[in-house]
């Protein structure tokens, strides 16, 4: 296995997760062959069949996530609080039964927040797929909580917190990474919440969130597995059909602005060992201009996709200047969309030359470097990915759940192999020169120093 | 999902998983179906096939093979031997062989873990021609070029110094050297600063020679492949390697002579815990009992004793499990979790506590009942995906279960009593070789032997 010492990429929302069952696919055939309904709430639901095991994916994805908080009313974290408080009961079910009833017929759940969304699951045997369906409405509803379970479980956070942030210099110096390049977008705090603002947390922070954007209307209903489309469509008739859907508010989603001053962060920080050059990019995401996410996503492959590839051929096989780099793209994202590089210098090659030398390769890639059989060879991986996508029950309602959570419509997941296909050298070559150009990039990339504490003794 | 935040720690980490509640089945069909396939050189492989995905998985495993073989002062070369053995065969040079797999969207990665060296191959069934000769040219013509050895070991340095920071991975480090002292255990198998760069082209090629041997090769596959053309596949891939190879033979591992808590002291906010009792091995006719015991004591995440206590009722930490693990030579019951400074004494006198109770007040049908429902209920949602299948085929070969081993194990959970789960928890609960190990900053907790270095990064 190649060592890439952080995994940047989201994966592009086809990518990345499973397999498929079309005996020999022709060009181009739909990705999941999924089917949908709306119920008459407006909740829309999704179903992949898939028989190979008698199992079943559940995911309600709530089209709200952290960056939908209410800004300046000095807490944050209210949207994952949120999510964990889901699971500490209404009037029918107990605190933290609902995870045991799961476990009880041999199934697992769990749940996920992230800026632009909120996501429940539950795996079981499939023929539990109603009663996963009956306790996942009545939390959308009913839920209760008790003043000791809403403390605990901040106490609980708030070591979530500690656990993945606090403690690793890593983590923290990333946290201000983000809160640099989002300076105008709730994209700059941590879903998690800030330390100082998480203690503040209480009821009120989670019950308005809670009553204002947990509606059918707002969620989508993504299973995966044994079942068939017309049953599960009956099945969320009953369960969540019955649930009159509210209005929402809109996602509000500001942009930052285009600074021109600079922005680079340096830390010294005496458990760190490991010199890292990281830098930063705004760039478009999917809803704002879709074609230029499939070209970033063409592009991020083409040049950084694996060990073959120019960023790694170039900067470490060829120059030895870097032990290991990376380029991700992230556009997945209601709001603004992300571009993160990641480098580690070669032994002897200070982080100040390993930068220089990333900006000659860009240079040299500015103007006409990005390569033909380099851009074809990538849609090729691309798109055999789609092909793996479905080798998995719970892999493809992940890869439709977010990408319709984020807005995009199960036509666009359908035919990404077809979208992917459609780029051309010459679109790779204008989003590189204009967004990754080091004398005029569009916008100026946040860079990031992460350094060993500095001798004292010089 | 690096955009999103779990709620629980336990997500990923189902345990292994099939069906059927409560044993009150008819005569079934098997719940996996296992082929043995023989090739004309008698190299044998377990196959389940899958007709319905376009996809294949191989494992395959040189058993005895692995990190126990290396060097005290070159640790860390069968990992570079992991690293290196894609990095050009044959015709092709490093970049070439690298194409070759990305071209054609092949996973093939190489992977050593301490007792076995071995690698997995996943393919669309369309390159299947390529994948399997880029496999056999692995396995027979590696280079080892210097240029890509350099880089193998930068990498593996750096990713060694990026760790320095993450205290799971120094408590780790820790427990390790803690509990196999003396043993090769005990060695970093990822290598250390100063034994990675002793390690040459010619260390590869000796352990590539001699270690490598039909004599040690297990084989697993699930997917689009049947039986006949299996057993061709294995003569290509596997036919030219050696008919014997040698490893080194290696004791038992004896469980540390006292009870002990041990610290590396860092001063950070939350402090990592990691306790270990001697295990169970997978063969020992109570591992079923076992394996409801850990279930019930802190297997179970939600529901568990240890999570009901120390997360649901106290929020002193995100997560606290507990889990089974084994080695050729070793078997582990440990129990991870972590929490801020100040609390470590509550969290250590909690988990005793909750072990007393084991005794004090035995399970109650109830549980016993539960964890028996979820242990065999779960099996089906690990039967989702060619790799898993592939991977949990592995796992059976390399413990030496058989191949019906799933139909074994829940009649074996099915026949365990409260009396078998309490027999083992007293046998298990060995408070005389009871391993504490923590990372984090000091404090009052009793009687405790700090540590200024972790042996085997350096």
């Amino acid at each position: 296995m190649k060592l890439k010492p952080l995994q940047f990429g989201v994966l592009g929302f086809c990518m990345g997760i499973l397999a498929f069952s079309y005996p020999a696919q022709a060009q181009f055939q739909k990705v999941f062959g999924a089917k949908t309904a709306t119920l008459a709430n407006g909740m829309q639901v999704v179903v992949i069949e898939n028989h190979r095991a008698p199992v079943v994916t559940h995911m309600l994805w709530y089209q709200v996530g952290s960056a939908d908080e209410p800004k300046g009313d000095g807490v944050s974290g209210a949207a994952h609080f949120l999510e964990h408080l889901m699971f500490k009961g209404s009037g029918a079910i107990a605190p933290g039964e609902f995870s045991k009833l799961i476990r009880n017929v041999g199934g697992n759940d769990n749940a996920f927040t992230s800026w632009d969304y909120t996501a429940f699951f539950q795996t079981v045997p499939s023929k539990y797929l109603p009663q996963v369906m009956a306790l996942e409405a009545d939390r959308m509803i009913n839920l209760s909580l008790a003043d000791r379970d809403i403390e605990s479980e901040r106490d609980v956070i708030i070591e979530e917190r500690r656990m993945r942030t606090d403690n690793d210099p890593q983590s923290l110096f990333m946290e201000q990474m983000r809160a640099a390049l989002f300076p105008n977008s709730a994209y700059a705090e941590p879903i998690i919440g800030w330390r100082d603002e998480m203690p503040l947390l209480g009821r009120q922070d989670v019950m308005e969130y809670y009553k204002a954007w947990y509606t059918p209307a707002n969620a989508i209903l993504v299973v995966s597995g044994d079942v068939n489309f017309e049953e599960v469509v009956s099945e969320a008739e009953k369960a969540y059909g019955v649930i009159p859907s509210h209005p929402y508010p809109e996602h509000i989603r500001s942009k930052s602005p285009d600074f021109r001053a600079e922005t680079r962060l340096t830390l010294h920080d005496e458990d760190v060992r490991q010199p890292t050059l990281y830098k930063a990019w705004l760039v478009p995401a999917f809803l704002e201009d879709k074609h230029t996410y499939y070209s970033f996503e063409v592009m991020a492959e083409a040049i950084s996709g694996n060990a073959s590839t120019k960023l790694y051929q170039t900067l470490v096989v060829n120059r030895k200047k870097a032990t290991s780099i990376s380029l991700s793209y992230d556009g997945e994202a209601r709001g603004q969309g992300s571009l993160w590089l990641y480098a580690i210098p070669a032994p002897g090659v200070s982080i100040e030359d390993l930068e220089k030398e990333i900006n000659t390769a860009f240079r040299e890639i500015v103007g006409n470097g990005i390569e033909e059989q380099d851009v074809e060879k990538a849609k090729t991986r691309l798109i055999d990915q789609a092909l793996f996508a479905r080798d998995s029950v719970a892999g493809p309602a992940m890869v439709i759940g977010q990408a319709l959570a984020l807005g995009a419509t199960l036509d666009d997941v359908e035919n990404w192999p077809q979208k992917i296909d459609s780029i051309t050298r010459e679109d790779v070559q204008t989003i590189f020169d204009m967004y990754m150009n080091p004398e005029a990039p569009k916008r100026l990339p946040v860079t990031g120093i992460l350094l060993p504490a500095e001798d004292k003794s010089k | 999902m690096r955009n999103a935040l779990m709620r629980g720690a336990y997500l990923l980490g189902f345990a292994i998983m099939v069906m059927s509640l409560g044993g009150i089945q008819d005569a079934r069909a098997s719940i996996l179906k296992i082929q043995t396939v023989k090739s004309d050189k008698n190299i044998t492989a377990w196959l389940v096939e899958d007709p319905t995905v376009p996809v294949i998985s191989m494992r395959f495993s040189f058993q005895g093979a692995g990190a126990i073989n290396d060097p005290a002062d070159k640790q860390g070369l069968s990992q570079i031997l992991s690293n290196t053995l894609d990095e050009g065969a044959g015709d092709l040079g490093s970049k070439e062989f690298q194409a070759e797999l990305s071209d054609h969207s092949i996973s093939l990665s190489f992977s050593s873990s301490r007792d076995d060296f071995g690698g997995s191959l996943k393919t669309l069934t369309k390159y299947q021609d390529k994948a399997f000769d880029l496999l056999h040219l692995a396995l027979t013509k590696p280079h080892f070029e210097a240029d890509a050895l350099r880089r193998m070991k930068d990498a593996n340095l750096a990713r060694i110094r990026s760790n320095m920071s993450d205290p799971e991975w120094l408590t780790a480090r820790l427990a390790n050297a803690v509990l196999y002292n003396g043993h090769p255990y005990a060695q970093n198998s990822g290598g250390t600063l100063s034994s990675l760069p002793k390690i040459t082209t010619k260390d590869l090629h000796e352990k590539f020679s001699t270690q490598l041997g039909r004599d040690r090769l297990l084989i697993s596959v699930s997917g689009n492949i049947s039986a006949e053309e299996l057993s061709q596949r294995l003569d290509e891939v596997f036919g030219d390697l050696p008919d014997i190879s040698t490893v080194r033979q290696v004791e038992n591992v004896t469980p540390p002579a006292q009870a002990e808590v041990i610290q590396y002291v860092k001063e950070i906010p939350q402090t990592v815990i990691q306790i270990a009792y001697p295990g169970i091995s997978m063969k020992d006719p109570d591992y079923f009992a076992a394996e409801i015991f850990n279930y019930i004591l802190g297997g179970a995440g939600f529901g568990s004793r240890l999570t009901e206590t120390v997360r649901e009722q106290k929020g002193l930490t995100y997560g606290i499990d507990s889990n089974l693990s084994e080695m050729d030579f070793s078997s582990l019951l440990s129990i991870s979790t972590s929490t801020r400074t100040e609390k470590v004494g509550e969290v250590l006198s909690l988990v005793n506590a909750e072990i007393d109770k084991i005794f004090q007040t035995p399970i109650s049908d109830r549980e016993l009942v539960e964890a028996k429902s979820y242990l065999i209920g779960s099996v089906p949602l690990g039967l989702t995906s060619t790799d898993r299948i592939a991977g949990m085929m592995m796992g059976f070969q390399i413990y030496g279960l058989p191949a019906n081993y799933l139909d074994i194990r829940e009649a074996g959970l099915n026949k365990a009593t409260k009396q078998d789960v309490l027999r083992v928890a007293q046998r298990l609960l060995d408070e005389r070789h009871k391993t504490t190990v923590l990372t984090g900053a000091k404090q009052e907790i009793g009687p405790v032997r700090y540590v200024e270095n972790i042996p085997d990064i350096q």
